[in-house]
């Protein structure tokens, strides 16, 4: 697989573990990339302080995808700052520090403290639709609060480039990607689960979910990302992480073609086990080769003409 | 096998002593010995629980109160539903001349596979241990399945006073074992290890940490350095897999991951 440039980084292929998803410690993301084969990784969302998240069942297979509200637990950034320390010793792929705050103070010291560990890039969550009941509508439901966020993160950065989380809600990804651009972000990560949705036990008659609603995330969301990376393309000059979905190459092509310069991978290790990245990076290849590419540059916003 | 949620009322309940009880359920999916599945008390929380039994139709877990969820668990009736999705995780590889060593609640895994080698025709040997008689669970079938059941208690209410260790090298040579399965409370496993490491014999531990999703996704029960997935790659892992792990008998993680001390 030739490999990918993106930003100021150099990535073995495309590739990105999604965050959320295998990234609470070095040795988990470690394996990632050496046995899984993931070009970059992401860490779990991470704030100030520990939190336990919601209850179980938070995380529900359906027949189409996932539905979770883990609720962003996570151990804090001490122990998430140590983490991300451990990795950059032990493995060669860059990494991505996916950061979060209940305020705008919050945000500017959670970068602060992040930025000391030096991540390769830092990914800013505003858009986690399953903390509703506990932190109210996420930043990025909001143009004026997404500036916001994305002024102090890129304030307190420093050198490493910041990349913008957004759903597909609120007032609409493409003006909210717009408005991270003006703010000096250097990339958007499209997109974050949807919904909240919810399922229930037909038997108990309740909600089954402990937080009864949950973000979607698989196969069910993949057209809602390709739609959001086209319209976020073109909209915006700064490079897009494409996630949403993404089980198999031709999928991640779709994105590509949509206007990703990276693809994001998270429920698909449910699916597809952790080689997963691998095997998506292959076939992207094997897509390219097919007709007569030479690399992802030269597919990327294709469907645009 | 289904991953997805469905609930089954509690068909049986079997109580084994103060605190420990069996529930019965129609077989809903298959397992072998070492897998386990989720169960989920609506309005309460989900967690993960071995197969301790499978019949033609019904499937067994068993479980000792312990925190509030095990606690809430013994108030449960027949005809109340659970949620049971599984079966996750790996299960034991089968051996002749085994020696099974269970401790506590432990000794649930156990019975599956106990039942599995004896149907397979394997010779083994039990080596059983709990903390009083009550806790000692499924004896009988032990005793039918296995060459011999050797049984400890701490305050000698069954069998002989003491821990599992303590005759655990004169048993393995005296019945010339080839095989070592545990399963049980990680301190009785890492005694057990230090005093089998240096004989080189192989063995399988079933292991436990703090999970999430048991499918592998929010890493919650990664073990460092390894960095496997116990709900996945485990919960029972062999000699060399446990080589790579750093924190057996050290550290675990809780619900946010942070790490807590194991002991
Ligand atoms: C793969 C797997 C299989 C399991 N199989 C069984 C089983 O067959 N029967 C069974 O009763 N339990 C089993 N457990 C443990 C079970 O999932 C629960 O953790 C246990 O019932 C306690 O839950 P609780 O909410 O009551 O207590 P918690 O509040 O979770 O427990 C309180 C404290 O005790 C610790 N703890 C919890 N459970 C245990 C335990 N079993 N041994 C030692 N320390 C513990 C926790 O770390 C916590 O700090 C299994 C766990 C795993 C990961
Ligand atoms: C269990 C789970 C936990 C997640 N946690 C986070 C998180 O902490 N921060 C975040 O930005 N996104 C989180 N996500 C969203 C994913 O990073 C991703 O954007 C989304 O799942 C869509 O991609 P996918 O379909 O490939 O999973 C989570 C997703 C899942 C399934
Ligand atoms: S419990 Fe989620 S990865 Fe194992």
């Amino acid at each position: 697989m030739n490999s990918v440039r993106f930003l100021n980084l150099e990535l073995k292929n495309p590739t990105v573990l999604a965050s959320g998803i295998l990234g609470l410690t070095a040795s988990s993301m470690w394996r990632v990339v050496e046995v899984g084969g993931a070009g970059a990784v992401t860490t779990k969302s991470f704030n100030k302080d520990w939190r336990s998240g919601h209850k179980n069942p938070s995380i529900l297979p359906f027949r189409h995808g996932l539905l979770n509200a883990v609720g962003l637990s996570n151990p804090g950034i001490d122990e998430m700052v140590k983490e991300i320390g451990k990795f950059k010793q032990r493995a060669s792929a860059p990494i991505f520090a996916s950061i979060f705050g209940r305020t705008i103070d919050e945000f500017a010291e959670v970068t602060q403290r992040t930025v000391e560990a030096e991540p390769d890039l830092l990914e800013v969550n505003v858009s986690c639709p399953n903390v509703h009941s506990e932190f109210g509508q996420p930043f990025g439901d909001s143009l004026s609060d997404t500036a916001k966020v994305t002024e102090i993160v890129k304030k307190h950065a420093g050198s490493i480039p910041v990349s913008i989380k957004l759903g597909p809600h609120g007032p609409g990804i493409a003006r909210l990607a717009k408005v991270c651009e003006e703010n000096g972000a250097d990339a958007i990560t499209a997109i974050n689960t949807v919904g909240p949705g919810m399922l229930i036990d037909i038997d108990v008659r309740k909600p089954i979910l402990s937080n009864k609603t949950g973000g979607v995330s698989g196969p069910a969301i993949l057209p809602i990302a390709v739609k959001s990376v086209y319209e976020v393309y073109r909209q915006v000059k700064i490079p897009i992480i494409g996630t949403g979905g993404v089980t198999q190459p031709e999928d991640a092509v779709q994105l590509i073609l949509a206007g990703a310069s990276l693809i994001g991978i998270g429920t698909a290790v449910y699916y597809q086990g952790i080689k997963v990245f691998e095997k998506i990076a292959r076939g992207i290849e094997a897509y390219l080769q097919k007709y007569g590419f030479t690399s992802l540059d030269e597919i990327r916003g294709l469907a645009h003409e | 096998m289904s991953d997805l949620m469905r609930t089954y009322p509690i068909k049986k309940i079997v109580e084994h002593g103060p605190g420990v009880k069996s529930f019965y359920f129609e077989r809903m999916l298959d397992a072998r010995a070492g897998q386990f599945v989720n169960v989920w008390l609506p309005g309460m929380d989900e967690k993960p629980y071995s197969v301790s039994a499978l019949g033609e139709n019904w499937l067994e877990i068993s479980v000792k109160a312990y925190g509030p969820f095990s606690t809430a668990m013994m108030d449960l009736k027949v005809g109340d539903r659970l949620g049971v999705r599984g079966p996750f995780g790996k299960s034991f590889t089968y051996h002749d001349r085994a020696l099974l060593i269970g401790g506590g609640i432990g000794i649930a895994p156990l019975r599956l596979l106990a039942h599995e080698l004896s149907a397979k025709k394997l010779s083994f040997v039990s080596l059983l241990g709990a903390a009083t008689k009550h806790e000692l669970i499924f004896i009988e079938d032990f005793q039918k399945w296995s060459k011999n059941c050797y049984i400890t208690t701490d305050d000698g209410s069954q069998g002989k006073q003491g821990l599992v260790t303590e005759d655990l090298l004169s048993i393995i040579e005296k019945e010339k074992i080839e095989f070592i399965y545990a399963a049980g409370p990680e301190i009785m496993f890492v005694k057990v290890k230090e005093l089998i490491d240096p004989l080189d014999i192989p063995y399988e531990f079933c292991m436990e940490r703090y999970m999430k999703c048991g499918i592998g996704i929010c890493g919650q029960c990664v073990l460092d350095d390894s960095g496997v997935r116990v709900c996945v790659e485990g919960p029972v892992f062999n000699q060399d897999e446990l080589k790579e792990v750093t924190e057996l008998g050290m550290v675990h993680r809780d619900a946010s991951g942070r790490r807590v001390k194991k002991f």
